[in-house]
């Protein structure tokens, strides 16, 4: 994304060495120690991330960084004309004099609007600056094209990312191999909680809400706290509106597969004559019913959703404060044909060519079935300091899950899984103002979170009850040093944990225990000639252990087979102290480094990158029990060295004016280094090309574009060994324990074969009256190719889903 | 000035210190309650009951815990005298609650729910003269009598098997006896398998005739 720019910035620059002479002729006193710095944003004050500005006369440009800031260093001292570029937006052209240090505020305005692009001279830099390296930002262009979908599927998009998917309802994403609690969702600026250790509790947030959404692929988001050792998803509203004018979006998309349809709408604007004041309400509906693969229906896939926000806030340059309300709440129902009793269910249900209990599409949703809302509140406020910014935020959350299974008679009205966990979090933030030298920033943190099971299950619950005191301190620097930008960040957290649970035999038990340790970051971005960046970073994260690892027992995600956690006792099933059990906390070092080159007509970034964890908790196969259901096996959370290498390319080849071709390639190659083994669920290597013709102007039509895209998926060659179901039972009868000898991972069913995908899609935009209308058609696995993804939990019930052809309209005004 | 920022950190971090072990103070809660566990099975017992008087033959599989790591405990073998007729009847029981505890007794949930439960049986061919064959786990039609009780059928008049009836072979033999029991909601119907549903229950005993 960022290169494409590049490439449409750089394509337009007349390449004159005229620069040098310039700068030796015009002016032999003043060398070429000249800085331009600056800010762009887009009308609503939104920081621009990665466009471009250039100074036309040299072969001189730069793309801002995540706070929309950017630097250009090393310009000889003279009048320059700039252009300012950025897709979706009109070009800006205005000329600079440049000596000694000088500063630019840019607004850029979208193209279809009659406004122009605005440069403000003076600027004193409150804007927030990001401490953050490696990353890629969906922008709301790019968010437009995905709409429709849930945030753990729509950030599939971004090199890097992939999903763990729990039918076609629920995905969570997966951020160079590692998901759940080892990434960092940040919900405008909060800490997502909210049972993030399942594998199948997705993200509870509605991507409507977002106007961009970052994801950070190094551990060097220091500032936001423990867990983030693969990374962080940035998910940000856009700002509150400071003037009066009345404006808001509507928008709708319907999707085949799943007889789908989806409202949402927008309405925002501030208070006449109060200048500074803004207020947003935003709401969402969805409505989906049972999904289909290209043979057979999915059964009690379908899934209702109705998420509303509201925010208003005061904000000038010197102070401001905000208040920010959301619900989210969805009702998804779980493929009926995985619900199984024992192994032997299993085999059967992975030899049945269509699942059990398939039938007619319908949009009911009947047992097994999850119910979860969330609620979140901010506020916030900042004031700015001859100094530096003070920032503060409150943050209370209060999320609900239920999970009906089918039981016996009136039982299965009642959750089997019913929690409450309301999380208050507090952070305190002082950065110095943007210098041209070195910036700085420290803050604290801390959390209250309370974990209960809500009384009625009539099951011994699955994790135990506990309260969560964290806290924080943090300290991160940014240093610039001519061609090079530093980053340097670390932070110590301490955890204390109070859990009170039933054992196995349904018996209280009490226990506390705490955790700390540092975690700290190291990066750089260099500026080389040639248009050539590079961008190092190396970090370090941990996390502390979470209640299921440390307690589970029994057959929560899958019933073919039994999970014991870390501090069960292997022999009588007794919890046990955490002093008594050899455990050490996960502890991850993440090397990323992206190098990116643009030539005229061509760009491409190179991002590989090392994660080694330390200590990762796993599930390990143990042995083989029987109970009066039948035989299972067995797993117990354990620790192991992990290693995740990987690389992720992406590149921009303008083919001609308006067509330009964008392959990309994600591989990664994760292994248990203490056992040298291959560790389960991991994304394989996936292959993309799009061909693209995009035109900003069509007659009347604007942005109108028409896109290609073949996706291959390949198989997953380094997955576990398979121990058919059929083997394990026959190695019951005859009193083999197969995991005594090799006790490697092992998966019941082989990785499904690789798999092509065929996407296509066409959309435009259109202005009448003020009112900017966006259109889109689309077609997914246009083949309707059948096919199932290793990474979903369901592949050994059913296949994955069919075409899916998804009609989108959007009015702006 | 200076000092500013800092005193100011301090009074922050004094109140984020004060909040906490306010919250702490306050959430002192009450213990939570023991859930019900009405659907655990921890144990099943067959009793072989001769209809005309005599001595019952009881054996039972036992779960020492739950879910938990310890194996399933089978005793047995089922003793049954030759050329008798017994009544079988199953219960399934709940170890984790007391006996006087409603839901003690599963069996009762099960025969309240019979229209989407039944048991399915198999055994050693020689084991058994009435019913012939070798039961209805391999293959749906084959006999298995489903007689001897009200909780022999379910409301429907389908199989249900909460009792049954057996007449054992006239010479001596020893071999397997294997009880299933399958949750078929929606789904049971006069050709619904063993194959059919979620299985709740799958035990074998050693079975000899004397």
């Amino acid at each position: 994304m960022l290169l494409s720019i590049f490439l449409m910035c750089v394509k337009k620059i007349i390449i004159v060495l005229l620069a040098f002479h310039a700068c030796t002729s015009a002016n032999s006193q003043t060398p070429c120690t000249g800085v331009f710095t600056g800010h762009i944003q887009d009308e609503s004050k939104q920081p621009i991330v990665g466009a471009t500005i250039i100074l036309l006369r040299q072969k001189q440009g730069q793309a801002t960084d995540l706070s929309g800031n950017f630097r250009l260093e090393n310009i000889c001292s003279g009048k320059y004309k700039v252009r300012v570029q950025y897709v979706g937006y009109q070009d800006l052209e205005f000329e600079i004099q440049i000596s000694g240090s000088v500063n630019r505020l840019i607004e850029l305005t979208e193209e279809v609007r009659e406004l122009s692009p605005v440069v403000i001279t003076e600027h004193h830099d409150a804007a927030h600056i990001e401490y953050a390296n490696n990353f890629t930002q969906l922008n709301e262009k790019q968010l437009a094209e995905i709409v429709g979908k849930s945030l753990g599927e729509m950030l599939k998009e971004v090199p890097g990312v992939n999903s763990i998917q729990t039918g076609p309802g629920i995905f969570k994403p997966v951020i160079h191999g590692v998901h759940s609690q080892r990434i960092l969702i940040l919900n405008n600026g909060i800490r997502q909680e909210g049972q993030q250790w399942g594998a199948e509790h997705a993200p509870e947030i509605d991507p409507f809400v977002a106007s961009n959404i970052i994801v950070i692929k190094d551990a060097s988001a220091i500032k936001y706290g423990t867990d983030a050792l693969g990374g962080v998803i940035v998910v940000n509203p856009p700002e509150l509106p400071q003037t009066a004018a009345l404006g808001g979006t509507f928008n709708t998309i319907l999707q085949s597969n799943g007889r789908s349809g989806t409202v949402s709408g927008m309405l925002e604007g501030g208070i006449k004559n109060h200048d500074g004041w803004g207020w947003r309400l935003q709401g969402t509906g969805k409505r989906t019913g049972d999904f289909n693969t290209p043979n057979y229906s999915l059964t009690n896939t379908a899934i209702k959703e109705l998420n509303f926000s509201a925010s208003t806030g005061y904000h000038k340059e010197r102070a401001g404060f905000d208040i920010f309300f959301s619900h989210f709440a969805t009702e998804i129902g779980i493929l009926k044909g995985t619900s199984i009793g024992n192994l032997q269910d299993l085999i059967t249900a992975m030899e049945r060519p269509v699942p059990q209990y398939t039938s007619d599409f319908s949009y009911t949703i009947g047992e097994p079935r999850q119910e979860v809302s969330h609620n979140l509140l901010k506020l916030n406020g900042h004031l700015l300091t001859s100094q530096g910014e003070w920032k503060l935020q409150y943050g209370f959350q209060n999320n609900n899950r239920k999970e009906f299974d089918i039981r016996i008679g009136e039982l299965s009205k009642i959750p089997a899984i019913d929690l409450k966990l309301n999380t208050h979090t507090l952070d305190v933030e002082w950065e110095t103002l943007h210098s041209d030298k070195r910036t700085i920033s420290v803050g604290m943190s801390g959390m209250i979170q309370n974990n209960a099971n809500v009384f009625g299950t009539q099951r011994i619950p699955f994790i135990p009850n506990f309260t969560n005191l964290s806290g924080g301190v943090f300290g991160v620097t940014k240093l610039y040093l001519n061609a090079w930008t530093i980053d340097l960040g670390t932070r110590y957290d301490y955890r204390y944990y109070d859990v009170t649970g039933f054992d196995f035999k349904n018996t209280l038990f009490k226990s506390s225990f705490a955790f700390h340790n540092i975690s700290a970051s190291a990066g750089a971005t260099l500026q080389l000639k040639s248009n050539q960046t590079l961008n190092l970073n190396l970090s370090s994260a941990w996390r502390p252990p979470n209640v299921a690892e440390l307690y589970s027992l029994g057959t929560h995600q899958s019933a073919a087979a039994i999970e014991y956690g870390l501090l069960l006792n292997d022999i009588t099933n007794e919890v046990m102290d955490i002093k008594d059990v050899n455990f050490k906390t996960e502890q991850a070092l993440k090397l990323v480094t992206t190098y990116q080159k643009v030539w005229p007509r061509f760009s491409i970034e190179v991002s590989p990158y090392a994660n080694l964890i330390f200590n990762y908790i796993y599930l390990r196969p143990e042995g083989i029990t029987q109970n009066v259901r039948g035989v299972y096996p067995y797993f117990r959370y354990t620790q192991t060295d992990a290693l995740f290498v990987g690389a992720d390319i992406t590149a921009t080849w303008q083919v001609a004016k308006y067509l330009k071709v964008l392959p990309r390639v994600s591989l990664l190659r994760a292994s248990d280094v203490t056992n040298h083994d291959f560790l389960i669920f991991i994304p394989s290597n996936r292959f993309e090309v799009a061909l693209r013709y995009e035109r900003p102007a069509l007659s009347t039509l604007r942005n109108f574009y028409v896109e290609t895209k073949t996706r291959y998926i390949a198989k997953q060659g380094r997955a576990p060994r398979v121990l058919t179901v059929r083997e394990i039972i026959t190695d019951k009868e005859q009193n083999i324990d197969p995991f005594k000898d090799d006790s490697s991972n092992f998966d019941f069913m082989a990785a499904p074969d690789g798999y092509w995908l065929w996407n296509l899609a066409i959309g435009t935009s259109v202005k009448r009256d003020r009112v900017q209308y966006d259109f889109r058609l689309a077609s997914e696995n246009t083949l309707n190719q059948q096919y199932r993804e290793y990474t979903n939990r369901f592949r050994y019930y059913s296949d994955d889903v069919g075409r899916n052809v998804v009609l989108s309209f959007k009015c702006i005004f | 000035m200076k000092n500013t920022p800092f005193k100011t950190i301090k009074l922050v971090s004094m109140v984020l210190v004060i909040a906490a072990l306010a919250f702490l103070a306050s959430c002192k809660e009450d213990d939570p309650k023991k859930e019900d566990t009405p659907e655990l099975i921890t144990k099943a017992m067959l009793t072989f009951t001769p209809p005309g008087g005599g001595a019952a033959v009881v054996v039972t599989a036992t779960d020492p815990d739950g879910e938990g790591v310890r194996e399933l405990t089978v005793d047995g073998p089922i003793n049954l005298v030759k050329s008798t007729s017994y009544t079988l009847t199953i219960s399934l029981i709940n170890g984790l609650v007391a006996v006087t505890e409603p839901e003690y007794n599963v069996t009762d949930e099960v025969e309240e729910e019979g229209d989407e439960h039944m048991f399915f049986f198999s055994w050693t061919n020689n084991v058994f003269a009435e019913p012939s064959g070798n039961g209805n786990i391999d293959n749906r039609p084959d006999a298995v009598l489903y007689t001897g009780g009200a909780n022999s059928v379910d409301v429907n008049g389908r199989p249900l098997g909460i009792t049954t009836s057996w007449v054992s072979a006239s010479a001596s033999a020893s071999g397997q006896f294997r009880v299933m029991l399958k949750h078929q909601p929606d789904l049971k119907s006069d050709t619904s398998t063993s194959n059919t549903g979620e299985t709740d229950l799958d035990i074998t005993f050693s079975v000899v005739i004397l």
